[in-house]
């Protein structure tokens, strides 16, 4: 870089996704600390160690595959056509943005003097890829292998998610040109298909045992340290600072980006690179954190546990247009989210004894569900984005967000990229016994061993005289 | 290995020369390199996957009931 201004756009730009994956990290220390409190004691480290090993796994096929999904899948393929290079195939040419860039052997995906960009956005939505596998990963505490975990884990941190942020989050993606799909801060893009995954999987895992009696009436198992929960739940809610951070080009110059002749407009954008502002989005953020406690407060009772998840809940479902809402109607959407899932939450458990431990697939998908279908009421009539497919196309141009296509959108989400692959995946795994652990060890708990060793160092410290 | 060996020289070449990977084995390396890393993450699921199943199947046999782990919480 040898011009001042760009060097200093560009570094800090490259400074600002850094920063966002710090404070994303804060978000898996919480879920682990969640996970642990929700957790019984004979399960603790067990409990812990399935979050944490997510961690390098994902990690891994991110960079070897996960990454290059990304970028090739948006045109479906065969669904819409690229703005890039005006062809519905897999975006692998030599074109601007294409995922031939990002394949593990290319050399943007290390250290490059020419690239200052490549590792904290991949690294930015890598942490996308942690946080919706620990959505699954809470839901499914106590009975299932550390192997399944993982293979889940992979499924949908490195593959499913980011064929959903192809679709329906990259610029250039099939669902906003075919759907008008709108999801600035990820309610379906994230949470909603990981809320779906995670359903998909417990269908097939079963419940802990003794969670529903023989009359079939669910008993409930925890947390068994709310405080840890909620301090779990404190630092997720601090790390979404950075998540919507995230989610944002931080300075960006839309007049020649939009092809405006003499126009120059500087500013910080969302994922579809239309105008916001992390002022605005401030708002939204903090008011829809608001509605979802206020609402949590009243439906649960006063239960710190469903309080301090609905405060997520609120603004997982205000996520999708919280680039454009006014923070009222932030505050109120976050409200109708909580009690819907709250509601269906219970419903679910009672009518076909899905055995949520963590009430995921409400706050996550649930939520996630509802705030993409009434972005498409709120929002309706607002561009999907700036860019403009033009002749190469007979749509001509992006849809504009609707309810229709929000709607097909969430279906897309939380039922064929989350719920079924969850499913399917499950029941492979279960098929080759490696799904759920052995009854025998779920009563015993899966740190029995580690437990007893403990106690025996301990006895032989004790009794030692030198 | 070394792709760059004097950063006066390197910063004075041309600019687009001067841009680009400075990783050791830059251009020649990479393919070697994910190849072994598949390798890795290949044979790391199977020795985990192994070492669980060996695992659960002798916690299994043992038959713990569900409070026996309390007689194991230690209190140091």
């Amino acid at each position: 870089m040898t011009d001042q201004l760009a060097a200093l756009t560009t570094i800090f730009t490259e400074f600002y996704y850094w920063v966002t994956v710090v404070l994303m990290f804060l978000i898996h220390v919480g879920f682990c600390m969640y996970e642990v409190g929700a957790s019984r004691y004979k399960h603790h480290q067990h409990t812990l160690m399935k979050n944490t090993m997510l961690i390098p796994l994902v990690t891994v096929t991110w960079f070897l595959f996960g990454w290059w999904i990304y970028w090739a899948f948006p045109t479906g393929p065969g669904l819409a056509p690229s703005i890039m290079n005006e062809s519905t195939a897999l975006i692998t040419d030599e074109s601007a943005f294409s995922a031939t860039w990002y394949t593990a052997t290319s050399e943007l995906m290390a250290i490059n003097l020419g690239d200052h960009i490549s590792g904290v956005f991949w690294a930015a939505f890598l942490l996308f890829s942690w946080t919706a596998a620990s959505i699954v990963s809470g839901a499914i505490i106590e009975r299932i292998t550390t192997f399944a975990f993982g293979i889940l884990a992979i499924a949908i941190g490195s593959v499913f998610w980011t064929i959903d942020a192809a679709w329906g989050w990259h610029f250039d993606g099939w669902m906003l040109k075919l759907l008008g799909y709108h999801d600035a801060y990820a309610s379906g893009v994230i949470h909603a298909i990981a809320g779906g995954f995670a359903l998909g999987v417990l269908m097939v895992l079963g419940p802990r045992i003794g969670k529903f009696s023989s009359s079939g009436e669910p008993r409930n198992i925890g947390p068994r340290n709310p405080w840890l929960v909620t301090v779990g739940l404190f630092l997720i809610y601090t790390g979404f600072w950075g998540f919507y951070a995230a989610c944002n080009i931080p300075i960006f110059d839309l007049g020649p980006e939009y092809g405006m002749e003499g126009i120059s407009y500087w500013t910080a954008t969302n994922i579809y690179v239309t105008p916001t502002t992390l002022s605005g989005i401030t708002f939204n953020f903090l008011m829809s954190l608001s509605g979802g406690l206020l609402a949590g407060y009243w439906i649960a009772k006063g239960d710190p546990f469903w309080t301090y998840s609905s405060g997520l809940a609120g603004v997982i479902c205000a996520s999708a247009g919280n680039d454009l809402y006014h923070p009222i109607q932030s505050m109120i959407i976050g409200m109708i989210g909580v009690v819907i899932a709250y509601k269906l939450h219970y419903w679910v458990e009672r009518k076909f004894k899905i055995d949520d431990a963590v009430g995921a697939v409400a706050v996550h998908g649930y939520a996630g569900v509802v705030g993409l279908i009434i972005c498409g009421f709120v929002l309706w009539g607002y561009p999907s984005s700036g860019y403009s497919v033009g002749a190469m196309w007979d749509g001509t141009t992006y849809a504009t967000i609707n309810p229709v296509g929000q709607f097909i959108g969430a279906i897309i989400m939380f039922v064929v990229l989350g719920l079924i692959p969850g499913y399917v995946i499950a029941k492979v795994l279960h098929g080759m016994g490696k799904l759920r652990i052995p009854r025998e060890v779920e009563i015993a708990g899966l740190d029995y061993e580690m437990m007893e060793a403990a106690k025996e160092d301990e006895k032989a410290v004790s009794s030692a005289t030198r | 290995m070394a792709t760059v060996t004097n950063w006066i020289d390197h910063l004075n070449k041309p600019a687009e020369e001067v841009v680009g990977a400075v990783y050791p084995g830059a251009g020649s390396s990479e393919g070697i390199l994910v190849i072994i890393a598949v390798i890795l993450w290949i044979g790391w699921h199977i020795l985990t996957s192994k070492s669980e199943s060996e695992e659960l199947s002798r916690l299994a046999k043992k038959r713990h009931s569900a409070n026996d782990h309390k007689s194991n919480i230690t209190d140091w």
